[in-house]
């Protein structure tokens, strides 16, 4: 396992050094905008979506038929991804967050805005992240990114046909407010749930 | 003790079969396993690593089911496929603190060894590695846990014959230890007549026949003549016959055929060429 999430790091190292540039830039423009909430929604999506730059290396290179001949169970080569995706996520978190405190210090941005912000961010990348996954690791990269604008096309869809049936959604919404808390919680069972499905999909794969 | 043994393999596609392959590799030996391309050759290894699932058969590696052992039977055995698949990106210095994590066994100054030997460069990025140095890296890698068991799928295929001495050469070393065993295979039958100890042919998704290579080139002999001349030869002696240039061919059982005939030592390759597309 460990050997694993090593060589997926030293895998994308090159990837990460080369958006360290658009970080930068966002960082300065975050900093002149004063908008700190962008910025922690972009370092956060970015470092986490580097786990799938990871499978399409992966995929790209036929690594998972090496990989099943080395001592390795199917199930850790399918968990090392998504732990590699936590990890990559705390990491984007820790370099986020010293420098949007440093924002919201010299900005005066409301604490408690910022609390929400920071949940709905990091729940949404664990939810993206238990989509993505399953999906990538079914279908790989190419056929994946089809998949994946289907899925993101039918909640649309769906929420225009029956538009009449929706009750008012800013109610809803106010509503779950206070439970906001508890979201980062929520994604993080949807991410073992979706490591459960994709364990299932990799141990019916033939490479 | 048979290193492998594969008893009434089975796996099909569309299209193509795997038909109750059964063959095994004693312990201390080097099997050639001959076919031409799309025989059958990565397929059965494939259902041997566990890579695809076959439909019912037995496959025992060290004696033990290759499915419900699979993690400590691969930590004994190195594979080499006909490319390297690694990331691109990564580098032999990198893949040498990955396995450390991978294999308690990892002996890392063996492989450097094995690198500096092979002249494959330790940081250079796997992208820019000619074919050659990539297959030499991908030896390496399976080199050095120090396995029991090496299953090479094709380790030779597409290199210069220079390289593929060098390889050859290593796969002698490895045997040295009378507990390593070898399954090889390819379709470059000058490398097995080298090294390989038997042979197992494949045609079709079939075994047409698994014997030891002496057995093969010193009890088989090739007869060259007319059809007449043929018909001279003893019919149980006959295994299969082809047109030649000047007439027809028949492989015959040495043994079995009289002194007067002038026979001619058959290669691997005869073999292989007789029983693919020769008639019986």
């Amino acid at each position: 396992m460990v050997g694993l999430i090593l060589k997926d790091l030293m895998t994308i190292q090159r990837q990460m050094k080369a958006q360290a540039f658009v970080l930068i830039f966002l960082l300065v423009m975050a900093i002149f905008m004063q908008q700190s909430a962008m910025l922690l929604a972009v370092i956060v999506f970015i470092v986490t979506i580097q786990a799938i730059t990871a499978l399409s290396y992966d995929e790209h290179s036929k690594w998972d038929k090496y990989a099943n001949t080395l001592p390795i169970s199917k199930a850790d080569i399918v968990f090392s991804k998504y732990i590699l995706s936590v990890m990559l996520m705390i990491i984007g978190l820790v370099m986020a967050l010293p420098i949007i405190f440093f924002i919201n210090f010299f900005t005066n941005n409301d604490t408690s805005e910022f609390f929400l912000t920071f949940n709905l961010i990091v729940t949404s990348a664990l939810c993206l992240l238990a989509v993505l996954l399953p999906i990538y690791i079914k279908f790989g990269s190419i056929k994946g990114r089809i998949v994946l604008i289907a899925f993101c096309f039918i909640p649309g869809f769906l929420t225009g046909m029956f538009k009449e049936y929706i009750p008012d959604m800013t109610q809803t919404f106010l509503y779950l407010k206070q439970y906001v808390y508890l979201a980062p919680l929520g994604g993080l069972i949807l991410l073992c749930l979706s490591s459960l499905v994709s364990t299932a999909i990799y141990k019916r794969k033939e490479f | 003790m048979n290193a492998i043994e594969i008893h009434d393999l089975h796996k099909g596609f569309e299209g193509f079969f795997l038909k109750d392959i059964s063959f095994s590799v004693p312990q201390g030996t080097v099997m050639g396993f001959v076919g031409e391309n799309g025989a059958g050759k990565s397929t059965t290894i494939k259902c041997m690593l566990n890579l695809i699932k076959k439909e019912y058969g037995e496959i025992l590696l060290f004696g033990k089911d290759h499915v419900e052992h699979e993690l400590s039977i691969k930590n004994d055995i190195g594979v080499v496929f006909d490319d390297l698949h690694v990331p691109e990106t990564l580098n032999a210095t990198q893949l040498d603190k990955i396995m450390r994590k991978v294999f308690q066994t990892w002996d890392s100054d063996y492989y450097f060894e094995r690198l500096a030997q092979f002249k494959v460069p330790k940081r250079k990025k796997i992208k820019e590695l000619s074919r050659g140095m990539r297959m030499k890296l991908s030896i390496a890698l399976a080199l050095a846990h120090h396995p029991k068991l090496l299953i090479l799928d094709e380790p030779t295929s597409g290199l210069d014959p220079i390289i593929r001495d060098e390889i050859l050469d290593l796969f002698l070393a490895f045997m040295q230890d009378e507990t390593h065993s070898i399954l090889f295979s390819s379709h470059i039958t000058s490398d097995l007549e080298k090294i390989a100890d038997y042979i197992t042919l494949i045609h079709n998704g079939e075994i047409l026949l698994s014997e030891s290579k002496d057995a093969l080139l010193y009890e088989y002999g090739i007869f060259k003549g007319n059809s007449e001349e043929v018909n001279d030869l003893p019919e149980h002696a006959i295994l299969r016959t082809r047109p030649g240039a000047f007439g027809i061919e028949a492989l015959v059982l040495k043994n079995e055929v009289n002194e007067a005939f002038r026979l001619e030592r058959p290669s691997i390759e005869d073999i292989m060429l007789f029983f693919v597309k020769g008639s019986v």
